[in-house]
């Protein structure tokens, strides 16, 4: 009799906990970003009317609803790339040529490459990127149909929200793309410069636009305190070159170009990487500082004059 | 420093919908996007609590309808409640005649805050706004620029901010200035000349240090021994505060290299050619 209730009593408490983490977070992502909705419409205003005026008026409120439309009320692991076609036919523009920079593993060093624009247009500088740029959302069958609490990461599906806003952005932004086509890639990667399955290798390359495009250039770029993994010529950016030549591009790969490796070094001032040749210019003197205290320097004055005095004196 | 947008008017096809645009535009940057700039995690905590739709409403309040060339700080002083924040000690930059390349520098260095990268500053950047006392209350067609009158929302926002975020400093704080200039590195008339080396407050700011930079390639016209350099430095030692001057801070000239990779004063030990 007791051992029964034992087993009753130990059946409830299994029960009870598995209860108590039902209740828990659904996903283990981070939930939607709060205020996504005022965030996005604001950032479409700024993009419009301050960061690219070029590209015209766009109507906000609407780019959010197709945007919404999306992924709200829905499964948060049954979305599709189609599912944002809409919110890309209206925010599409001209990405203008030679401009374009596709990248892996150094997001916050393309953005500020890139310089909103005034250098590159990568793809968190087209509208429909910057739209999005760093923010999370994902939907739920249950009102108000955004789930602000978690959100399912990819390992848990894959079809989840984000993944495919990023899959349909980046095909659209490949598409779009024209010119001299950039390449930024972190040297100091683990696995590899080039993720043979990764963003760039599935949803990009394969929509780039061979007609519109005279040439590909690489960047293969280490972090200045990071391990001088690959280069250009081999492992996976050999593996890079060679796939795009297969397919007829025109490739150039450069190691440590100049102007990423500068933007790199302003942190890293003082890193070997980062000294300036000897004929650097005389400008770099070295710093000036106040007199805190005349009087303090008079008191000293004073003092050494008094000591050779007494020196004096004394012989 | 005055903002650009001074100086710019804003225009919109749709009347009806601007004021929307403009709300949505600077009132809607909420804190959580702004928390997501990189260049703010030193200072995620101060921005917890700001409700965005109420700094609009002040924002707001302050000009709407009224006569754009008579705007006071009174105007303002509920939205610089508002949205104020503390900064981080020895984090203060300021600046003058070098608005690209100071913005540069803290977008890529997180070490530094300038009055653009604060909340306040962070909003009104590059936005224009002025009112008229005639319905829809706000001019989307024209605003006063300084030379018409100094009053204006635009000029009394930023001297009213400027004001604001040199009270805040503390520890030591930095100045970056143009010494390739004709005109001079410091002016007494800037911003940064008249409002904020006053407003710095010496009980709580240990030191100003100056980061002269030069144009690469470009003209020498002051050095930290200079005239305005050294008129800069009777200003501050006056006001009992310690001064430093430093030509073309590293940190920041490898910046400009950026954009000039290949010039005589850009050359890097370890440099190395393409490779085709």
């Amino acid at each position: 009799m007791n051992s029964f209730f034992l087993s009753l009593l130990f059946l409830s408490l299994l029960f009870m906990t598995s209860l108590s983490e039902g209740q828990g977070k659904k996903w283990k992502g981070e939930g939607t970003t709060p205020n996504l909705e005022s965030i996005v419409i604001g950032r479409c205003y700024e993009y419009t009317r301050i960061v690219n005026p070029s590209v015209g008026e766009k109507n906000c409120s609407e780019l959010w609803e197709a945007f919404k439309n999306a992924f709200i009320k829905k499964d948060p692991c049954n979305i599709l790339p189609t599912d944002y076609e809409l919110f890309i036919n209206l925010s599409l523009h001209t990405i203008p040529p030679n401009k374009s920079l596709f990248w892996e593993n150094n997001q916050l060093l393309v953005n500020s490459f890139s310089g909103r624009t005034r250098r590159y247009t990568a793809l968190g500088d087209t509208l429909f990127g910057f739209f999005a740029d760093l923010l999370n959302w994902c939907g739920q069958a249950t009102s108000p149909g955004l789930d602000y609490d978690s959100c399912p990461t990819t390992e848990e599906c894959e079809n989840n929200a984000v993944d495919s806003f990023w899959r349909m952005a980046s095909i659209t932004y490949a598409q779009h793309s024209s010119g001299v086509i950039h390449v930024l890639l972190n040297g100091s990667a683990e696995g590899g410069a080039y993720p043979v399955k990764g963003f760039f290798a599935d949803y990009e390359i394969p929509n780039l636009q061979k007609d519109k495009i005279s040439k590909i250039v690489i960047w293969v770029v280490d972090d200045i305190e990071g391990p001088d993994g690959d280069s250009c010529g081999i492992h996976t950016v050999k593996i890079l070159e060679d796939r795009l030549k297969t397919l007829g591009y025109d490739v150039t790969c450069t190691d440590d170009y100049k102007p990423v490796m500068f933007l790199l070094c302003v942190d890293h001032p003082d890193h070997s990487k980062c000294a300036f040749s000897s004929s650097a210019p005389a400008a770099q003197r070295g710093p000036i500082s106040s007199d805190r205290g005349g009087s303090w320097n008079k008191l000293m004055f004073v003092t050494f004059v008094g000591l050779l005095f007494r020196s004096a004196l004394v012989y | 420093m005055i903002a650009n947008s001074e100086e710019k008017r804003m225009k919109s096809k749709d009347g009806q919908n601007s004021s929307t645009q403009l709300q949505e535009a600077i009132g809607l940057r909420s804190p959580r996007l702004f928390l997501e700039r990189e260049y703010v995690t030193i200072s995620v905590q101060a921005q917890q609590d700001k409700d965005c739709p109420k700094i609009w409403e002040s924002l707001k309040q302050a000009f709407i309808y009224k006569n754009p060339c008579n705007i006071t700080t009174e105007d303002y002083q509920p939205l610089m409640e508002l949205a104020s924040h503390p900064i981080p000690c020895n984090k203060s930059l300021f600046w003058s005649k070098t608005n690209d390349l100071v913005h540069r520098y803290t977008k890529s260095n997180h070490n530094f805050l300038t009055l653009e990268d604060t909340l306040l500053g962070y909003m009104a950047d590059r936005v224009s706004w002025c009112g008229d006392p005639s319905a829809p209350g706000i001019n989307y067609e024209s605003c006063p620029k300084r030379t018409e009158c100094e009053s204006n929302p635009i000029s009394v926002f930023w001297k009213m901010a400027s004001k604001m975020f040199a009270e805040a400093a503390c520890g030591v704080v930095q100045v970056m200035l143009n010494g390739s200039i004709e005109a001079g590195a410091f002016r007494s008339s800037s911003i940064f000349g008249s409002i904020e080396i006053s407003n710095l407050n010496p009980d709580k700011v240990s030191a100003v240090q100056i980061w002269l930079m030069h144009d690469i390639g470009g003209p020498q016209s002051e050095s930290c021994s200079g005239y305005s350099i050294r008129r800069l430095k009777d200003t501050l030692e006056e006001r009992n505060l310690k001064f430093t001057c430093e030509e073309n801070h590293r940190p920041v000239q490898l910046l400009q290299c950026v954009n000039n990779p290949d010039h005589a004063d850009c050359r890097l030990c370890s440099s190395k050619t393409e490779t085709p």
